[in-house]
This record gives structure tokens, C-alpha cells and sequence, in this order.
């Protein structure tokens, strides 16, 4: 510190400040290099795994599916037990297995769950959702509710109050899924707005899910939160629920504010025709 | 002569301490802003890895989108841009191709291959224009989105105010219409308007980044490469440089001044509010953003900017040094005459951190850099010829501001590798660090030169954008 003091009073600076800051830059521009090629090779090697893991899971899938091999019988497989220690195998096969569970449906469907089940995964999936990383959590609710684990309905709903708002979309999804309309009864006494982008997510997910019965839907229209009063209409809209026409009539005449009573009237008027 | 070489010795301290102090503020600007863009890109990446935009694919509540391509002689490939702006992936919206008077045959081809009619539209003109000749729709139901517009010649500016003033939509997207868009840019760029909460979103911009070489089929992008011609490839560089590394920063704390005009969505009411564009400046696209964000915090309407660093925008960059440098002079008369027509904004706290901070900012390393750093070279080379410095402190100092110039960039293209990947072939990202070896020496002293005839054409008074020839895509 005397040094540099010295060297500033002696005006004599200029020089090693300029060579320091030089060295600076050269070396930390090398360190860069390094990392851009490390994360290259960190990539090639990702992928050549990826491919490899791929082919091996396909085949075990397929016999899952389509020759009724339970997971007792591929346990027998010592090779896989040791690829299903691995976190990048396991994190592969999870992706396989919900990609396949959005193509298949009934005993298919079925199969699929029962493999996630009895391989653990779901263990896996249970742990991302106490993860202090809302990423994780997210990835956690979105394998559960993909596989229907109604189970984790208590555990999923809390995170509809998160402020993250990603996991908050995720988690309310994810709820539609499991329980339908009855998940909605919590966003009745949700005190924070609830912007477009979110009302959106939540009217794709009824669509998505084809979820029949709304039965609960009217409650939204008495929330105290005028954006839950939006999502309800817009609900209604969307879902062309003509049965809820009286109660969208009455929020029409004690509307809270004059952009829902418009709203109101332009789906009594839609509904109506 | 002993008080005198006090004071020369007074003076060269000073100077040196000047150009040092200017030089360490420009580099940890830089390096704060790219520590800042890194942090959001991470969290914006991290976030849209669970976006899931078809939401708005089939949402009848999805934003409605009007889309403005001004054209002028762009008859060689109009045909083809227009059908591109055509198969974007969004339902609620509308194309505006407005013909600025071009003397080629673009309004001839549109009208054969389109099916154009002449159509009555009943037009609220809020904002003066050119006279418009003729407005035209498709007979064909398949291009029920298209509206050509044909009006006499009056410049980008203009041709873009004749769209504000018909589009039908509370959303207007802003675009070059030789521009490659990627399919789901229209869906990127609509979902901030959702999500504002007690704030109005009055414009998204996204990344625009440099096609030439890249490989256009149908009109998408479908390989990215990087040029071999040094001009362009260092442009790839320095776009990455800006939009990843400054452009996202700005983003983040609401200073944004610029979204380019090459791709950028803007709240309808609030940009006619505002005026529209200026026909009076070269630089529309950063005067519109600065005038509607002051109408915003002049009449305290709580609003925001917001930006995508997703690259949803491929364009040509100049490989001709004629070209670029005409580009670059016209970017520099823009930033001036924007700069100067807001002057009422610079440190003013009425403005807040644009006032404070971004306006600031431009003013002295985007308008005044290049005129510093000349008039700082040749008063070093003065004081080196008359042996007041010498060579070796001179060299050093070229050194230090080479090596971090190299720095910044190797910090982008790690940047874009840990982000996008964008270059995946290992030749590309060999080209793009080669280039950041080359540009301080080759393209940077360009940039200087083309930014001090911009400050001679402002003085000057030279008007419009000049001739900018194009050589096209590699199609496929």
C-alpha cells in the first residue's frame, strides 16, 4: 500500500498501473478462453452421452410399453442400476419418459406411470420440490403433475402463492391438472393481481387438460382480487360456459370497477347471441 | 522557462490523468454494464425455459399485433419478405407493407403475386404524412393479414407514421422489411404487454444479429454461419457485444434508449400520443423511444421499456467500407440530433435515471467517444514529437485500451456460449476470436472515422439516409 502511495506521489504511476491493468486483461481474457473451451467440450460430451442414453432408454421403454417387462425384471439389468445412479441418466430418462407420457394415453399412459413410480424418479422429483432453487421446484411440479401424482396436490399448491411468478404459473398448472376446478377455489382468496400473462396460462391449462367440469368457475366473480374477477370472465369467455351466464349477470350490476363491468357485458353479449 | 516547464509539466499530468480517467470510466461502464446484462440474461433464461408460448398461439385474449414494413425499392426480393411476414407463427395480427414511393416495380409484383386490390379505407390520420395513393387488400382469403399501402415517397420515418395511422391494432410491431424474423419472434415480443402490472409496457425491442452468409430458406433462417469477409464478421462481434452485453443491462434498469428500428413493438396510443415518428432525424427509431418515454414520465404515467435478448431478428450488415461507413455517419447524425432535441433531459432529475444516467451516458461514450479518442491521439502525438512523452508510455497506452478491447469481446463470445450457442461450429468460434484480435486495429479506427464524417454531415446539415445498396441472403 506504501508502495503504491509512493509511486502516486513521485508521479510515477502511469507506467506499472498500465502494465497491471494489462496483465489483468491478457490473463483474464486467457481464463475466458479457457471456459468458452471447456464448456464446448463439456457440451460435445453432454450431447454424445445424451445420444448414447438415448438409444439404451428407448429400448427400455419400448419393452415397458409395448412387452409388459415390469421394472423388477429390468433391476435384473446390473448396467442400468449403475446408470440409474447417475444424475444425468436419471435426468435423460425423466425427459424420455414424460415425452412419451404426453404421446400416450389409457394403459399406455398407465405403464408410464407405474415405471416412474417404481424406479424412483418420483422420489427424485418429491426432492426437487424442496429445493431452496425455484428452477428446480418448478421441474419438480411439472414431473408430478405430468405423471397425475394427486398426492403432491398439498404439497404443489402452496407454491400458487409464491412470488416467483414462473413457479407460481407452474405450480397453479399444475394444480388444474391434478385436481380441476377444485384447485381454483385457492386463487378465490388470492390477494395479489394476477397479470394477463398468468390469466392466459391458467385459461391454457383448463383448454389443455379438457377439464369438463367448472363447477367452481362462478366463484372467481366474487373474489375481492378484481384480476381474479378478469381470470373468471375471461374463463367463461374462453370456455364458452354458457351455464354461468346468471352469475356473470349479477357481477354485471354490482361490478367493482367499470373496465369488469364492460367486460361483463361484452361476454353476456357474446354468450348471448 | 523554469515556471514554464512547471506548467507543461502541470499541464501533461493533467492531461494524462484526463485521458486515463476517461478511458478507466468508459472500461468499468462497460464491464459493470456486462455483469448486469449477464445476471438478467441468466434469470430471463432460467424463466423462459418454463415459458410456454403457445399460451398465446391459441389465446383469443393474445395480444393484436399491426405490423409496419416500410419499403422502398426492394423490388428484387419483396415478394419473398412479404411472405415470410406472412407465415409468422401468431394469429392475432395484421401486415402493414407500406410502399414509400419506391421507383422500382415492388408495387407491380405485390399487386400480381398477392391479388391485390384497390380497397376504400376510411382513415383517422392522427399523425401528418405524405399523401397516400392507394390503399390495396388480397382478394385471396390466404393473405387476408396483408394491407399494401402505396404512398408518395417521404422517407422511413414517414412510411412508418402512414402505418401507425392505419393500423387497426392497439399493438404496432416496427420492422425492416428485409429483415429475417424468427418464427416465434411475434410471440416473444407480445407477452411483456401481458405481464405489466401496475406499469403500461409501451414497447419491446428484441436482438437483432447479422445474417450475411447465413444460410435463408423460404424466408427463416436455417444455418447460421459466420462471414468470411472481416468487415461483416466483426459486426457479428460487435452486435454481440451490444445486445448481450449493453442493450440487456440497460433493459434490466430501465434505461433503455434505443430499440432498434429493425425490429421493435411499440403501445400504439402512447406512440401517437407522443407524436409519432420524426421525419426530422435520421435516428426515428431511438427518438421515438426517448420522446414516448418522456411524454410517459412528464405526465407521470407509471410505464416500462422492455427487452428480449432472445436473437429474433436477422439482418444484412454492410460488407462494403462505402456502405458501412454511410450507415454509420447516419447513426451518429441520429444520435446527435436525438441527443439534442431532448438536451432538456441531460442530468435533469425531473427525467429520473434516464435523465440522470442513460442520457448522460450517450451523450458522453456514444456522441462524444469518437471526437475524444481523435482529438486525445492527436494531442498524444504532438506531445511525443516534441519529446514531452515518449514512445514507450504511448505504446503502453495502446496496449492497455487494445488488451481490454480484446478483453470485452472474449466476455460476449462467452457470454453467447454459455447462453445461445448460436456458432456451435468450432471454425465460427475461431473466426469470431480472431476477429476480436483484428478489430481494435482494423474495424475500430473505421468506426472513429465514419462516427467524425457523421459529426462533419451534421454540421454540414446533410438531410436523409443516402444510397444503402444490399447484396441479399444465401438461399437455399
Amino acid at each position: 500500500m506504501t508502495d503504491i502511495w509512493e509511486l502516486y506521489k513521485n508521479g510515477s504511476w502511469e507506467v506499472p498501473f498500465l502494465t497491471f491493468c494489462i496483465y489483468i486483461f491478457v490473463c483474464a481474457s486467457f481464463v475466458l478462453y479457457l471456459l468458452i473451451v471447456a464448456s464446448r467440450n463439456t457440451k460435445i460430451k453432454r450431447e454424445r452421452l445424451r445420444i448414447e442414453y438415448d438409444k439404451e432408454i428407448n429400448q427400455l421403454m419400448t419393452s415397458v410399453i409395448f412387452e409388459d417387462i415390469s421394472f423388477s425384471d429390468i433391476k435384473q439389468n446390473k448396467n442400468f442400476l449403475v446408470l440409474l445412479d447417475t444424475s444425468f441418466f436419471r435426468e435423460v430418462l425423466t425427459e424420455s419418459i414424460i415425452n412419451l407420457h404426453k404421446n400416450y394415453e389409457g394403459v399406455y399412459a398407465q405403464k408410464l406411470e407405474q415405471f416412474y413410480k417404481d424406479s424412483n424418479l418420483i422420489k427424485g422429483s418429491f426432492k426437487k420440490l424442496k429445493s431452496l432453487k425455484w428452477e428446480v421446484k418448478c421441474k419438480g411440479i411439472t414431473e408430478l403433475a405430468e405423471f397425475n401424482i394427486t398426492s403432491a396436490f398439498d404439497n404443489i399448491i402452496t407454491y400458487s402463492k409464491a412470488r416467483n411468478k414462473t413457479l407460481k404459473i407452474t405450480a397453479i398448472n399444475a394444480c388444474i391438472k391434478l385436481a380441476g376446478t377444485n384447485s381454483i377455489v385457492y386463487l378465490v382468496e388470492h390477494s395479489d393481481p394476477i397479470d394477463e400473462w398468468t390469466q392466459l396460462n391458467i385459461i391454457d391449462a383448463f383448454k389443455r387438460h379438457d377439464i369438463g367440469d367448472t363447477e367452481g368457475v362462478e366463484l372467481l366473480l366474487e373474489s375481492k382480487n378484481t384480476t381474479v374477477i378478469a381470470l373468471g370472465l375471461k374463463l367463461i369467455k374462453e370456455l364458452k360456459l354458457t351455464q354461468k351466464i346468471p352469475f356473470v349477470a349479477q357481477l354485471e350490476a354490482k361490478a367493482p370497477n367499470l373496465s369488469i363491468k364492460y367486460e361483463a357485458q361484452s361476454i353476456l353479449q357474446t354468450l348471448t347471441v | 522557462m523554469t515556471f514554464f516547464n512547471t506548467d507543461i509539466t502541470w499541464f501533461l499530468d493533467g492531461y494524462i490523468l484526463l485521458i486515463l480517467g476517461y478511458a478507466i470510466l468508459i472500461m468499468s461502464s462497460y464491464l459493470i454494464l456486462a455483469y448486469l446484462s449477464t445476471k438478467e440474461l441468466r434469470s430471463y433464461l432460467k424463466k423462459n425455459s418454463f415459458v410456454d408460448y403457445s399460451v398465446l398461439l391459441t389465446s383469443e385474449f393474445a395480444p393484436k399485433l399491426s405490423l409496419i414494413a416500410p419499403a422502398y425499392n426492394e423490388g428484387l426480393t419483396i415478394e419473398e419478405n412479404v411472405k415470410s411476414l406472412l407465415s409468422l407463427n401468431y394469429n392475432n395480427y395484421q401486415a402493414i407493407v407500406v410502399n414509400d414511393g419506391s421507383k422500382d416495380n415492388s408495387m407491380e409484383i405485390l399487386i400480381k403475386t398477392y391479388d391485390l386490390v384497390l380497397t376504400e379505407v376510411e382513415i383517422h390520420s392522427k399523425i401528418e404524412t405524405k399523401k397516400i395513393k392507394g390503399i390495396y387488400k388480397s382478394r385471396n382469403a390466404a393473405y387476408k393479414k396483408l394491407i399494401v399501402v402505396d404512398k408518395e415517397n417521404g422517407g422511413k420515418a414517414d412510411a412508418l407514421n402512414v402505418g401507425l395511422n392505419i393500423a387497426e391494432y392497439p399493438y404496432v410491431v416496427c420492422i425492416d422489411v428485409d429483415c429475417i424474423l424468427d418464427k416465434d419472434s411475434l410471440l416473444k415480443l407480445a407477452k411483456p404487454f401481458l405481464e405489466s402490472q401496475g406499469k403500461r409496457i409501451i414497447a419491446t425491442g428484441g436482438v437483432v444479429r447479422i445474417a450475411n452468409q447465413c444460410v435463408i430458406k423460404n424466408g427463416r433462417l436455417v444455418e447460421v454461419n459466420i462471414p468470411d469477409r472481416m468487415l461483416p464478421r466483426i459486426q457479428v462481434l460487435e452486435y454481440l457485444r451490444a445486445f448481450l452485453l449493453g442493450r440487456m443491462a440497460w433493459g434490466r434498469l430501465d434505461g433503455l434508449l434505443l430499440i432498434s428500428g429493425a425490429f421493435g413493438a411499440f403501445d400504439k396510443e402512447v406512440a401517437i400520443l407522443a407524436g409519432g415518428y420524426s421525419t426530422k432525424t435520421v435516428g426515428e427509431d431511438m427518438e421515438l423511444i426517448v420522446r414516448m418515454r418522456r411524454y410517459m414520465l412528464e405526465n407521470k404515467l407509471p410505464y416500462a421499456v422492455s427487452y428480449i435478448p432472445d436473437p429474433l431478428c436477422w439482418t444484412e450488415a454492410p460488407e462494403d467500407f462505402n456502405i458501412f461507413k454511410k450507415q454509420r455517419s447516419r447513426w451518429m447524425r441520429g444520435t446527435i440530433e436525438t441527443l439534442s432535441l431532448h438536451k432538456r433531459m441531460f442530468l435533469n432529475p425531473k427525467y429520473k435515471l434516464l435523465g440522470m444516467l442513460s442520457v448522460p451516458y450517450w451523450t458522453l461514450f456514444e456522441f462524444l467517444a469518437p471526437a475524444i479518442e481523435f482529438i486525445g491521439l492527436i494531442i498524444t502525438l504532438f506531445f511525443i514529437i516534441f519529446g514531452l512523452l515518449n514512445w514507450h508510455f504511448f505504446f503502453l497506452l495502446l496496449l492497455f485500451v487494445y488488451s481490454f478491447a480484446v478483453f470485452f469481446s472474449v466476455i460476449a463470445l462467452y457470454s453467447e456460449e454459455r447462453t445461445y450457442h448460436k456458432y456451435p461450429k468450432q471454425i465460427d468460434f475461431f473466426k469470431l476470436l480472431m476477429a476480436a484480435f483484428i478489430e481494435p486495429l482494423y474495424f475500430h479506427p473505421l468506426t472513429v472515422y465514419a462516427a467524425l464524417v457523421g459529426y462533419k454531415e451534421k454540421i454540414m446539415g446533410t438531410k436523409g439516409w443516402g444510397e444503402m445498396t444490399r447484396k441479399g441472403f444465401t438461399k437455399k
